[in-house]
């Protein structure tokens, strides 16, 4: 999904092992199922990379808590951070997703907005159930240049994101992620590696189950369905527009017959600006939801390649290991 | 004259309110009242007895009073109430009614009444000045009254008659100055009415306060009785002259009447008699009763025509001329059809006594028949049972007439003038008429009435056993006709005797069916010699009519019926057979709506004989149709669906109503529906349990799945009531694989009670399903032998139903699983919507470039993979 060459102020994250833990804990706590959590990210800017070196979670607010001020809480918080002596600069936020969806409509809002605020700041996602098999995942992510300005003109009609030469591919890009230990913390992992048993390792060429992969066809044949919705809906659209088009121009000729006919008669003729009032152009579907659905299903594409292709390793893997013993 | 009635009630009225107002305040002020009027004492418990009938009668002269009131002002809606409280009353008091006779103030209430409102309906003007809610009430009093009066119609026709027949005297007669006419009745009989109350309520109002007065007005009263009883014997005076005047009229046809009429009256005489005893103190009432009892010997009387001179010789011409002469009354307006049918029952009579021979009887049954039908004028109303009985006897007595001569030649096509009704030696009779419509006609009376009566109750039973005597007509005709009438009137008459054959089940063949190994020789010849078999009998007639009929609508009639009856006798394959060769189903819509309520009808039992049979899924194919549209009721002619009014009009439903099958011809709804759902749920369940993993499962039966959903969203199931719910339960045991209970749900006391009693065949159907689910011990869970499992299981295997192959030795069956896994289901799912997604795609793409289709003109074409291209080991 990245675009190879990042035109952002910030080319690299590089991120605390703590804010890494920290992450996994308060989805391990708090996230269940479907469920999503989302924090805030604490660090600075040094030159062209971005340390996050510090995070705190959102509070899970239920309906009853509504008049909760997170604003406040925020304040509060990055307050009490900065007198125990920790980054307190905010520099965007995480949140964690169920079998990678996470391209919606209110994650490119409020990362438009994090980003018109604060220029430098960055989504990180975090999937656990990815997690959870055994390989962190981790992403982070920006709005390309070009979709922040459409954002700003709130312009999200199929003639505007022609014109920013915008497609799904272009809507986000990946900031490569560098995660960076304590010297310690680094002495410890080698020792607790020497530890560790061959059996754990095992593991590795176990086949995942394929739970996950219908989880995710699932999830992919519901964002189809949506597409074709849209589509259907943009089709009938055109073809409204095209009718109501054909209207117009039919009767912008009979008045120009009749005008024709009535200067020859030597008449007044009839004014002729009533037409755009007349014909109502019908109301262009947004096709920003579309985008992002687009964006949705390449984004689960993605993930099932991925995944697949990991499969199907370990199992030439397997097999070739079987021909050899036999 | 007309004084008479109005006193007339009032005199009633007045004389049981005389004798009420004592009884409500008796224990009040009348007691001291009673101490001082010694005469009054013992007469007091007398009145206690009597007072039931009196506060009833008071309460139906009050409610009276307030009708006439209300029908002066023209306020109908008033009118309607009140009137449905009279009824209520009159209901009420029903006992005494019972004792005493309808009270003729009623009977005069009602024929005024009704008299009122068509003269009220008939006046357009007025009716559009009226409001709304007048305008309701005006129709609704209408036909409330007129099906009401149907109960009283010899009283109230009595009472017509007399009043037409003094008012014309008074007319003509008299030079008095009332005006003969309905209206000046109304408007008389009110005003003398409304006379009466006053003295009566201030009476009321008074007597509890003094007594003085309330002895004064018990004078008054007396006095106002006294005088009615003047008007009565006045009346009795003109009454008699009127009677001996109608008996001059009468001279022959009279007798009979007469006769009738001197029962009654000696009915009534011995009936007042009874009441005389008891009401010794009301001398001037029984007076006002004899007058009663007068004017009701009038009805005998009706202005009957002239039969002959006296000194004139019957011959044919004569009688001939008479009978048109009577017949050119028919129709018109102001003729009165029950007498022109005694007129003509005279005539015959006559015509009898003089030996005129038979063709003349015969010209005369004709047209007495003839008018028995003309008697009601309504389409829809139905002839009253007397009525039916004299027709039934007169068709009767025609066909004997006609079996006894053979040369009397009957015909349509006989010119009037043609006809030769006198004896001769040489020529035989000639009589224009037609006995096969008349026939005809008597039939669909016959539904009609089978219609119009309760179909649970006792006279429902009664009027069928009158079924017999139409289909032994039937079936005399149909031998008459076999040797005189023509083809096409054979085909009708057949077609008559199919209809009343097709739908009756034959137990008598049946039995000898089933006896035929266990009896003996001689008494299953004693059974075939009692009659033919009506299989044999419907496929004689109907190949008959298969074969001469001309008429389109006549052989499919008789195909259908042929069919049912095949059907109903469980001949599956014939039925089937030549239900497919006849290509009803093709143009089965054009046909008219009574022929397609039979259609239904057939099909339907179609169905249920191919159930009956072990054919589920005919049975499900044949009543798919009726069942899915959720109209059943209506689709077979079994009764009307409760529709908004503005679907149909007051019109259209009485088309319908006429429409309807007779009760004992239906088919009972409730077993429809059964059969239809379990033999949904034998198609159902196994197919569910094949499909389970496919996209887009086609439902067999949505009602079926309707039933389920509806049982499953039941929040406590309780054990199965309806028949529903045992099917509901019975599929959810057999989605289980239990099959013992799914039987034993669908097979019990309680179902047996509905009509169930024909079901051999659940066992094998019900095994198919869970072997796709599961293969385990099959021989324990289903008690079935092992061969058959055995069987059951290679068909299977042969059908690629199931992927498995047998262990002979082991007796297992072993299992390839070969359905796609849900991973793999999901893939092609996707598939399929990409495929959707692109196709909408391009149309977009189409309609930028104004060319449609284009995609697929292109060359590439996206392939969809389906799941039948897909390898089974994939």
């Amino acid at each position: 999904m990245a675009t190879p060459t990042l035109d952002s102020p910030v080319k690299q994250i590089q991120i605390e092992g703590l804010v890494v833990l920290k992450m996994i804990k308060h989805y391990q706590e708090e996230g269940q199922g479907s469920e999503v959590v989302q924090g805030v990210l604490l660090g600075l800017v040094v030159e062209d990379r971005l340390e996050i070196t510090n995070c705190f979670p959102f509070p899970q607010h239920t309906e009853d808590d509504a008049d909760f001020d997170e604003v406040q809480y925020q304040m509060e918080m990055m307050r009490s951070l900065r007198h125990v002596n920790i980054d307190h600069l905010h520099v965007g936020w995480y949140q964690s997703t169920y079998y990678g969806s996470f391209v919606s409509r209110a994650l490119l809002d409020s990362q438009f907005s994090y980003q018109h605020a604060i220029e430098e700041s960055v989504v990180l996602i975090y999937d656990p159930i990815k997690t959870a098999q055994g390989s962190l995942s981790l992403k982070a992510y920006r709005l390309t240049p070009k979709l922040m300005e459409i954002c700003k003109e709130k312009d999200f009609s199929a003639e505007g994101l022609k014109k920013a030469m915008i497609g799904f591919e272009h809507m986000f890009e990946e900031v490569p992620i560098v995660i960076k230990n304590s010297h310690l913390i680094n002495v410890l992992m080698w020792e607790l590696e020497e530890k560790c048993t061959v059996a754990d390792k095992h593991e590795l060429l176990n086949l995942s189950s394929s739970n996950h992969l219908e989880k995710s066809l699932q999830l992919l044949m519901d964002r189809v369905d949506d597409m074709s919705q849209d589509i259907v809906k943009y089709n009938t659209y055109s073809r409204n527009l095209s009718k109501q088009q054909q209207q117009k121009h039919q009767y912008i000729q009979r008045r120009q017959q009749e005008n024709a006919q009535r200067q020859t008669r030597g008449e007044t003729p009839l004014p002729e600006e009533d037409v755009s009032k007349m014909f109502k152009p019908p109301q262009p579907p947004p096709r920003m939801d579309t985008l992002l659905i687009a964006g949705q299903i390449n984004n689960y594409c993605q993930n099932v390649k991925e995944f697949t292709s990991q499969n199907l390793g370990k199992l030439f893997m397997a097999e070739a290991l079987q021909g050899h013993n036999s | 004259m007309s004084r008479f009635f109005a006193t007339g009630s009032d005199s009633e009225s007045e004389s049981s309110s005389s004798a009420d107002e004592i009884t409500p305040k008796a224990p009040g002020a009348t007691f001291t009242k009673q101490s001082l009027l010694l005469s009054d004492d013992e007469e007091d418990t007398k009145r206690v007895v009597r007072s039931a009938k009196d506060k009833r009668f008071e309460e139906l002269t009050n409610l009276i009073k307030t009708i006439r009131n209300a029908m002066k002002i023209r306020d109908m809606s008033k009118c309607l109430e009140e009137f449905e409280q009279l009824c209520r009353a009159f209901l009420k008091s029903k006992t005494i009614v019972d004792k005493e006779g309808v009270p003729p103030f009623y009977i005069r209430l009602l024929a005024d009444l009704e008299d009122y409102l068509n003269q009220l309906w008939e006046d357009k003007e007025g009716k559009k000045k009226m409001n709304k809610n007048n305008a309701k009430a005006l129709s609704t009093l209408r036909q409330k009254i007129r099906k009401y009066n149907r109960d009283y119609e010899t009283e109230i026709t009595s009472y017509k008659e007399v009043r037409l027949f003094t008012t014309t005297q008074n007319g003509s007669s008299s030079d008095s100055d009332e005006v003969p006419g309905a209206k000046s009745f109304l408007k008389k009989k009110p005003a003398a009415e409304v006379a009466a109350p006053p003295p009566d309520a201030s009476k009321f109002l008074k007597a509890a306060a003094d007594k003085e007065a309330s002895s004064s007005s018990d004078e008054d009263d007396e006095d106002w009785d006294s005088d009615t009883a003047e008007s009565g014997s006045g009346s009795e005076d003109e009454e008699g002259k009127n009677a001996s005047m109608a008996q001059i009229f009468l001279k022959k046809p009279g007798s009979e009447a007469e006769r009738h009429t001197s029962e009654k009256k000696k009915e009534d005489r011995k009936k007042r008699h009874r009441r005389k005893e008891r009401l010794e103190e009301e001398a001037e009432e029984e007076a006002q009763e004899e007058g009663e009892g007068e004017w009701e010997k009038v009805k005998g009387g009706v202005p009957l025509v002239k039969m002959f001179a006296k000194g004139t010789e019957i011959n044919t011409t004569v009688v001939v001329k008479k009978l048109n002469e009577i017949l050119q009354a028919r129709g018109k307006k102001g003729t009165d059809r029950a007498a022109q049918i005694e007129l003509l029952h005279a005539l015959a009579n006559i015509s009898n006594e003089n030996n005129l021979g038979e063709g003349i009887l015969v010209k005369i049954k004709f047209n007495i028949i003839a008018s028995l039908y003309d008697y009601n004028p309504n389409l829809a109303a139905f002839m009253k049972a007397d009525m039916w009985k004299t027709c039934l006897d007169c068709i009767d007595e025609l066909l004997d007439i006609l079996f006894n001569n053979n040369n009397i030649f009957i015909g349509e096509n006989i010119a009037e003038d043609s006809e030769n009704l006198a004896i001769t030696d040489s020529q035989p009779f000639r009589v224009r008429g037609c006995i096969l419509t008349l026939v005809e006609r008597m039939d669909e009376e016959f539904t009609k009435i089978m219609q119009n009566t309760d179909p649970h109750s006792q006279e429902y039973v009664d009027n069928l056993k009158d079924e017999g005597r139409v289909c032994g007509i039937i079936d005399r005709l149909l031998g008459y006709l076999e040797t005189k009438g023509s083809t096409e009137e054979v085909c009708r008459v057949y077609l008559r005797r199919i209809m009343h054959t097709y739908y009756k089940f034959d137990y008598k063949a049946h039995r000898r069916a089933l006896g035929l190994q266990g009896e003996t020789k001689s008494e299953q010849d004693a059974e075939e010699s009692e009659g033919e078999d009506s299989a044999f009998i419907m496929d004689r007639l109907c190949k008959f009519i298969y074969a001469k009929d001309r008429t389109d609508r006549i052989r499919t009639c008789a195909i259908l019926c042929h069919i049912y009856h095949h059907a109903l006798h469980s001949r599956w394959y014939q039925a089937r057979d030549l239900m497919l060769m006849s290509h009803l189903q093709d143009n089965i819509q054009h046909a008219d709506p009574p022929v397609q309520i039979l259609y239904n009808r057939t099909m339907v039992q179609l169905g249920i004989c191919a159930f009956r049979q072990g054919m589920i899924k005919d049975a499900h194919n044949a009543l798919l149709d009726i069942q899915s549209s959720g109209r059943a009721k209506e689709l077979l002619g079994q009764g009307l669906l409760m529709r908004n009014m503005q679907e149909r009009n007051a019109e259209q439903e009485k088309i319908e109503k006429r429409r309807q099958v007779p009760f004992h011809m239906h088919i009972n709804l409730e077993l429809l529906e059964c059969v239809y759902l379990v033999s949904a749920m034998l198609l159902e369940i196994p197919y569910m349990a094949a499909h389970e993993f496919d996209a887009r499962r086609r439902m067999i039966s949505k009602q079926f799945h309707h039933q389920l959903r509806v049982g499953e969203r039941q929040p406590l199931l309780g054990p199965p009531e309806s028949m529903r719910e045992h099917v509901v339960a019975a599929s959810k045991s057999m989605k289980m694989g239990d099959w013992r209970t799914c039987h034993s749900f669908i097979i019990n006391e309680k179902m047996n009670s509905k009509v169930w009693d024909l079901f051999p065949e659940t066992q094998c159907v019900c095994i198919n399903t869970p072997l796709v689910q599961l293969s385990l011990t099959l021989n324990e869970m289903f008690e079935l032998e092992l061969p058959t499992v055995h069987s059951i299981i290679s068909k299977m295997i042969i059908n690629e139903e199931l992927m498995a192959s047998l262990d002979q030795p082991t007796q297992t069956v072993v299992m390839h699983r070969t359905e796609p896994t849900s991973l793999q289901n999901m893939a092609l799912q996707l598939a399929e919507k990409l495929g959707g997604l692109v196709e909408n795609n391009e149309r977009i793409f189409d309609l930028k470039q104004g060319v449609y289709g284009g995609y697929f003109n292109r060359g590439y074409r996206l392939v969809i993979i389906t799941r039948s291209q897909i390898p089974a080991d994939w």
